[in-house]
């Protein structure tokens, strides 16, 4: 399996990926430090951040973005492994394999996951090491309420990081069912609203109960992505 | 003589529409089988179901010696094949994709990338990626990838589309080589007779996904196939001759004047003289065969009625 895994990585040209995440690494933390010590969510009439209710402290918009485009990221990534190659017709290739289908598909998802998973992880800390690190040396406008000396910091960050890259595979259903690749990436915008968005003071991004019954969801949808993949007939 | 491939009653239908219907296929081991056919007559059809790519709808497929269901994948590392378009992974190099294609297929066997590379002369390309070949290079790269883990069966669907001329030829010369030289037995559709016709032991012949008729190429040059053709100028006394004097019985009035004589055991010389004896004024004689594309002009011009 592991095999097969390094060699969707190789296929798909994991080069770009990697240079695509560091430039989204990049950016995110550039926007998070101007957010948090140049002051450009502050509101210029009384110099206070202006952020929605319950969005107060640093971590928040953190969390937001990070979530967001890497739903999204995953997304991308998941259409072009394996939508895609529906597609393009290198699914045909590869199911004339000595291998099994459910293998092949398992191993492309897995792919997509594991690269996302660390991706994600990695640009967390790098954001929340990057906001800690000015605080020495400045007073940022958004509260700093996390702490990285804890373990339960750590913990909640790969259980959170976990659910947002498994909640693509819903995405990747989708467009497997619809076989289109633009039907995975706006499925993805609405999982980001579903998860993200705020009608008033009504979220569900606060929420706990709510990220564990979609993860369990993606993960049906990512079984049903599999399942019956033997018997099918590849058009 | 074992099969290895035969369909039975092999039938494929999508929605209400039979893209195949009750195909019976026997391919004998070593031996390059054509599968010949119109376009649209069914042809890929049945090559993805024996490459288990589609699953028939009923009837099966048996490949050596084993009956072919969901779960085989085993038999998949004794085949070789191009089923439509070929497909690669563009960004790659032709190499790359054939490294690819081993470690799916795991076959690790020293210099058979070199060797199949440089067979279908690509080994200069063979660093270029794949986005930059032309479509005859991209065929031949398809071609190479196939016979590249030395399969015991080639399923080749119209494997020199996009050829030039020169290319085909390539290709057939190098069907018959590995047919002869190292025992792999070919299964080559294709619509173009006369490009099946010099290397096939057995055609298979399909149309409107229905099996028409599978003949052994020596069988069928047998079958009378070559007939003398007769031009007199009255043919009735010509005919009458012919049976009367001669003993013929299968020959056939075509227009009103010329007759085809299908009897072989009749010289040239004995028939000219024999009419001009009995006073039948000949125009024209001479032995002509029937080309394969008569034949397949036939065989699937009786579905249409």
């Amino acid at each position: 399996m592991l095999k097969l895994i390094k060699l969707e990585w190789k296929k798909n040209n994991i080069g770009k990926y990697i240079r695509n995440v560091v430039i989204l690494a990049a950016i995110l933390c550039l926007f998070m430090f101007a957010l948090a010590y140049l002051g450009i969510a502050n509101d210029p009439d009384t110099g206070v951040p202006d952020a929605a209710p319950g969005n107060g402290t640093i971590s928040s918009p953190i969390e937001l973005f990070t979530c967001m485009s890497f739903l999204v990221f995953t997304s991308v990534m998941l259409s072009s492994f394996i939508v895609s190659a529906y597609k393009d017709k290198t699914m045909a290739l590869m199911f004339s394999y000595p291998v099994k289908r459910q293998k092949i598909l398992i191993s492309q998802m897995l792919s997509v996951w594991i690269f996302c998973f660390i991706a994600l992880v990695l640009t967390k800390l790098l954001l929340y090491g990057c906001i800690l690190l000015g605080s020495q040396f400045m007073v940022s406008s958004f509260p700093i309420d996390y702490n990285m000396a804890s373990l339960g910091f750590y913990v909640q960050l790969i259980v959170k990081s976990i659910s947002i890259v498994t909640m693509s595979f819903i995405a990747l259903f989708i467009g497997l069912a619809m076989q289109s690749s633009k039907a995975t990436i706006i499925s993805s915008f609405l999982l980001v609203i579903l998860t993200q968005a705020s009608i008033g003071n009504f979220t569900m991004a606060n929420n706990a109960v709510f990220p564990v019954i979609l993860t369990i969801i993606s993960l049906i949808f990512a079984f049903l992505s599999v399942v019956g993949v033997e018997k099918k007939d590849l058009i | 003589m074992p099969y290895i491939l035969q369909t039975s009653n092999l039938t494929k239908t999508i929605g209400r529409k039979d893209l195949v219907k009750n195909v019976n296929l026997h391919i004998k081991k070593g031996e390059i089988y054509g599968f010949l056919g119109p376009n649209g007559a069914g042809k890929t059809t049945v090559m993805k179901m024996i490459t288990n790519l589609w699953k028939p709808t009923n009837g099966n497929i048996e490949i050596f010696g084993e009956t072919l269901t969901h779960k085989s994948y085993e038999v998949l590392k004794r085949m070789g094949n191009i089923i439509e378009f070929p497909t690669f992974y563009n960004h790659m190099t032709g190499y790359e994709n054939l490294r690819l294609h081993c470690e799916y297929m795991g076959y690790y066997n020293h210099g058979s990338i070199e060797n199949a590379l440089d067979i279908l002369h690509l080994t200069e390309a063979s660093q270029k990626p794949v986005k930059n070949y032309s479509l005859g290079m991209k065929e031949r790269l398809a071609i190479a990838r196939a016979i590249l883990c030395k399969p015991e069966l080639l399923i080749l669907d119209e494997p020199t589309n996009g050829l030039d001329p020169a290319g085909m030829k390539q290709i057939r010369d190098l069907l018959k080589t590995l047919c002869e030289e190292y025992g792999i037995t070919i299964m080559v559709s294709s619509h173009i007779l006369s490009e099946i016709e010099s290397i096939a032991d057995t055609i298979g012949v399909i149309n409107h996904g229905m099996m028409m008729k599978e003949i052994g190429m020596k069988e069928m040059e047998e079958m009378s196939l070559t007939y003398t053709e007769l031009t007199v100028v009255n043919a009735k006394k010509a005919a009458y001759v012919l049976s009367e004097k001669l003993g013929l019985s299968n020959f056939k009035i075509i227009e009103n004047n010329m007759i085809r004589i299908y009897d072989q055991h009749v010289s040239m010389q004995e028939l000219s003289k024999v009419l001009a004896l009995n006073d039948v004024e000949v125009m024209a004689l001479g032995k002509q065969s029937e080309t394969l594309e008569d034949y397949f002009l036939k065989i699937t011009a009786e579905v249409k009625r």
